[in-house]
């Protein structure tokens, strides 16, 4: 007996989940229908930003041929899931149709936050998420001309790094005191300020936003600082966060965590037993998690329950992070910023090569909790999969020792 | 030529100069002359009289050979350096051929409002810590330290071991913030609040009154007695006196010299290229290379490198190098352990592989190590950490990544997923990719994988090949 199973969203996590269940769905016991609202399959939003650097579309599809001949796999492109009813167990989509399940997954990602300053939809503003959102910021770029991004965390940088590509001349304006501040601590800050600054992008941080400013033809002109400066520019990117899309949640009656995002417990199911949520959308015991690999575990997770092997619950998901910032590395990995109870860090900065590394270790200094590289993140590969484990020498020949 | 070395002063730097001065071989006659009544003594250790672990008796300084002349309580008042002759309150007048300035200095009174009475001295209850007699007979009851410099903070734990109420008092952010940064000094106000001692910091004296100590914060605190630690001023009287160039200390230049060829300071009282006086070891390294200076030997005096180390036995205390001396950030390497948890913390600032500023708190073998490192100019080793644990190298064995390390998060793979799959057949690189999926998320474990690859096909080799 085939069952329905309907997934709402086709990015990296709604792909991974219907890819795997394929694999392991040897009974081919579910019948598979995928509502994506973007108009291309899935593809590897990670490396949005070497889309800019001259890949194609096609180079990051996830997809391929026998996915989209796959009789079982009914993906529909352009098309957006409007409601849930639990009641008849029914979607409807924005164009009408009605679409029955037996399971439902979301996967919705997530969107740019972009704070309601004045201003902040004039013509001249973007987010970067989407294929689509490159393009549209590839139409609009000037070389020569300034591009503002708003928020200095790692998607911020990813994006002022696209407009040099596109010949800009980037500002980024963070409201922290330093770059990246959820992955990196002030020192590796420093390291990437000074970095980052090399590569000609203008740095404004501990500084917010007052509002987007118009001209008379409604376009963006500027900028306008909480402390009054202005920055001249006709194009602003909005990087100042994400929000998980849990617009789905409330008309079904499903819950939504304190900071958004569809409330589901460590086996990633909402309280509804034939619902489910993973990848940014999912607020896993009230927790949402902007990576992919975590995304990953849950959709591991959701095939296993949906092939009736149930019970594994969700590990502690692993929240390194490595930039991709042309020449510029910064990776973070296990507890980056020592929240561990009584855990001792030493840091490394090395002001002749711009380098700073920081380990985060137990009290007796031998096991490795996490740790923080910018400038040079060469040690990452070995120091991350030692995460949670005693270190395998000492650790400034971990970092620094040419282990290749 | 023949009425040799006279010395004012009978301090540390005197004592150590008529020493030396012997030991080198000086031959004409060594004279000095102390206005304390009693025979010189460490005064770097007057805080642990103070805190009743040492009696006033085991700071004297070791006896100086029998043909050194020292006069004792006797005051240098006046200098005629037209007839080489000091005048004293005594009477007598003593003629050199060389004559050392070890004056050494006097605790500074800040201005404030009713510290002073009207005969210049110190108002009821107002003290300060220089000599032997100044730590006899502290009334019991609150005492009110101000200044929280080193002597600020050694005198405050040192009353606070006797058992006394103690109240420190000072103006920047956090005590000894002119030599620790931020989270060092944070550290020693937790410590100072632990043991009972009650800070104020960020805040001024602004009027005294016997028993009555206002704040410019506006708190008034009572107290039985106040107690100045706020600095000092060498004594250069005699000196500008006689018209030798002063500045806050009698002016030296590297041979130690003043301005008149004849004489000569060395210690507190002495300023050597803006340095700030204060600390006992450039008064020993003056005082020994002005020995080799007056016998003949060639030496010259350049500085001493400060290493400041709190004396008292509640915590771990020390700085090496003036914070100053990394002003210029390039080609500097640092170094930071922070292990809020056990109170320790520690930021070395290197050049080429040297120590040229060290701050650290709870970590007393490190703090011996480095002190050793400093004074010999070593390099640290490679392990850094190593250095500042106190442990060895070998503290972290040299083992192999543990068989349930994840090595790809992305698809989470771990190394035995790897191992496993090499066992199952897939012996090249990409057969090891594509059965474990490993490398095709984000890609950053590229290295890793290849690394346990190659160590895969390398033991396979080698146990194939016995
Ligand atoms: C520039 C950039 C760089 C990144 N770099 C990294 C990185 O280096 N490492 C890392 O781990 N993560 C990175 N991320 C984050 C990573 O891309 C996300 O964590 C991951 O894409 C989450 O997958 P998801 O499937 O949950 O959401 P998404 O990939 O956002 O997919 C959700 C999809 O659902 C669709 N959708 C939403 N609502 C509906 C609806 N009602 N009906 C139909 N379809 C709908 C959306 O249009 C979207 O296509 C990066 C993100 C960006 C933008
Ligand atoms: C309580 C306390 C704790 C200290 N702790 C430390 C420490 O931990 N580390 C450190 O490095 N330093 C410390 N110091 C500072 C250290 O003691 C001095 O740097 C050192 O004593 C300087 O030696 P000196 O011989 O130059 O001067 P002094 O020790 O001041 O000796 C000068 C002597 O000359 C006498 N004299 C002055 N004028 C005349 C005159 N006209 N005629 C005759 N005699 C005269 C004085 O009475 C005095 O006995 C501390 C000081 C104090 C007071």
């Amino acid at each position: 007996m085939t069952g329905t199973l309907v997934v709402i969203g086709h990015g990296m996590v709604g792909h991974r989940l219907v890819t795997d269940l394929r694999v392991k769905d040897r009974a081919d016991a579910w019948r598979i229908v995928v509502l994506a609202e973007e108009s291309r399959p899935a593809y590897d939003r990670t490396a949005l930003s070497s889309y800019m650097a001259g890949k194609s579309a096609h180079d990051l599809t996830l997809v391929d041929h026998d996915f989209l001949r796959d009789p079982l796999v009914d993906l529909r492109l352009g098309t957006v899931a409007a409601s849930v009813d639990r009641g008849s167990q029914t979607v409807t989509t924005t164009d009408g149709t009605d679409l029955g399940y037996d399971a439902l997954v979301l996967a919705t990602g997530s969107r740019p936050f972009v704070p309601p300053v004045p201003g902040h939809d004039a013509p001249g503003c973007f987010v970067y998420r989407t294929i689509d959102d490159l393009d549209a910021i590839r139409a609009a770029a000037v070389s020569g001309r300034p591009g503002v991004v708003i928020g200095g965390g790692l998607l911020g940088l990813e994006a002022a790094n696209a407009l040099r590509l596109l010949g800009m001349r980037p500002h980024v304006v963070e409201m922290a005191s330093r770059l990246m501040p959820l992955q990196v601590d002030d020192g590796g800050g420093r390291v990437l300020a000074k970095l980052v600054g090399e590569l000609g992008l203008r740095l404004h941080c501990g500084a917010a936003i007052r509002s987007v400013d118009t001209g008379t033809d409604g376009r963006v002109c500027g900028v306008t600082l909480a402390d009054g400066s202005v920055l001249d520019t006709e194009l602003v990117v909005f990087s100042a966060g994400i929000r998980p899309r849990d617009e789905l949640a409330g008309p079904a009656g499903l819950g939504r965590a304190q900071r958004g995002g569809f409330l589901v417990d460590d086996q990633c199911r909402t309280s509804d037993e034939r619902i489910w949520a993973v990848g940014e959308c999912a607020a896993v015991n009230g927790r949402c998690y902007g990576l992919a690999a975590p995304g990953y575990r849950m959709a591991e997770i959701v095939v296993q329950q949906l092939l009736g092997f149930g019970g594994a619950a969700l590990p502690l998901p692993d929240v390194s992070t490595k930039l991709k910032l042309l020449g510029v590395d910064v990776a973070s990995f296990g507890d980056a910023h020592a929240m561990t109870a009584g855990v001792l860090e030493i840091s490394y900065v090395d002001n002749t090569d711009s380098t700073y590394a920081k380990l985060v270790l137990s009290p007796d200094a031998r096991v490795l909790l996490g740790g923080v590289l910018a400038g040079d993140a060469s040690a990452y590969p070995v120091l991350r999969p030692l995460v949670g484990h005693e270190l395998t020498a000492p650790p400034e020949q971990l970092l620094f020792g040419g282990a290749n | 030529m023949n009425y040799g070395t006279l010395i004012v002063g009978n301090g540390p730097a005197a004592h150590r100069l008529a020493g030396q001065l012997r030991h080198h071989g000086h031959q004409g006659a060594i004279t000095v002359l102390g206005a304390e009544p009693r025979p010189a003594y460490n005064r770097a250790l007057l805080t642990s009289v103070l805190a009743c672990t040492l009696s006033a008796d085991d700071l004297v300084l070791p006896r100086l050979p029998e043909n050194v002349q020292v006069r004792l309580g006797i005051t240098a008042t006046r200098i005629d350096r037209v007839r080489r002759a000091v005048y004293t309150d005594d009477g007598t007048v003593y003629r050199y051929d060389q004559l050392v300035l070890a004056t050494g200095a006097r605790p500074n009174a800040p201005a404030i409002t009713g510290l002073t009475s009207s005969d210049g001295g110190f108002s009821e209850g107002v003290r300060a810590i220089r000599t032997v007699s100044d730590c006899e007979d502290i009334p019991d009851g609150r005492t009110i330290v101000l200044g929280g410099g080193v002597l600020g903070v050694e005198t405050a734990l040192a009353l606070r071991h006797r058992g006394q109420d103690v109240v420190l008092v000072h103006p920047g952010p956090y005590a000894m913030d002119d030599l620790l940064d931020e989270s060092s000094g944070r550290l020693l106000l937790v410590h100072l609040e632990n043991v009972g001692v009650k800070v104020f910091p960020g805040a001024r004296a602004a009027e005294y009154a016997p028993g009555k100590l206002a704040l410019d914060d506006g708190h008034v605190l009572d107290a039985d007695t106040l107690l100045l630690c706020t600095g000092i001023r060498p004594n250069i009287e005699l000196a500008r006196a006689a018209g030798l160039a002063v500045r806050t200390g009698v002016l030296i230049d590297d041979h130690l010299r003043t301005s008149d060829p004849h004489i000569y300071a060395i210690g507190d009282c002495s300023e050597h290229r803006g340095a700030k006086p204060g600390h006992i070891a450039p008064a020993w390294e003056q005082a020994e290379q002005l020995a080799r200076l007056l016998t003949g030997h060639n030496a010259r005096y350049v500085g001493t490198r400060l290493v400041v180390r709190l004396r008292t036995s509640s915590i771990d205390v020390a700085s090496f190098g003036s914070p100053g001396e990394n002003t210029d950030r390039l080609a500097t390497e640092s170094v930071t352990l922070s292990d809020p948890a056990r109170g320790r913390y520690a930021r070395l600032i290197l050049r080429d592989q040297r120590i040229v500023h060290a701050v650290l708190v709870g970590l007393p073998r490190a703090i011996a190590s480095i002190s050793q490192l400093v004074s010999r100019s070593l390099p640290v080793p490679s392990s850094r950490l190593a250095l500042l644990l106190g442990t060895s190298a070998d503290h972290w064995s040299n083992a192999e990544l543990p068989d349930d390390a994840v090595i790809c998060v992305c698809n989470n793979v771990t190394k035995k997923a790897l191992t496993c799959a090499w066992r199952d057949g897939a012996r090249e690189l990409t057969n090891l990719v594509r059965t474990t999926r490993a490398t095709t998320g984000c890609g950053s474990c590229q290295r890793a994988v290849e690394r346990i690859y190659r160590s895969l096909s390398s033991t396979t080799e080698t146990s194939g090949a016995t």
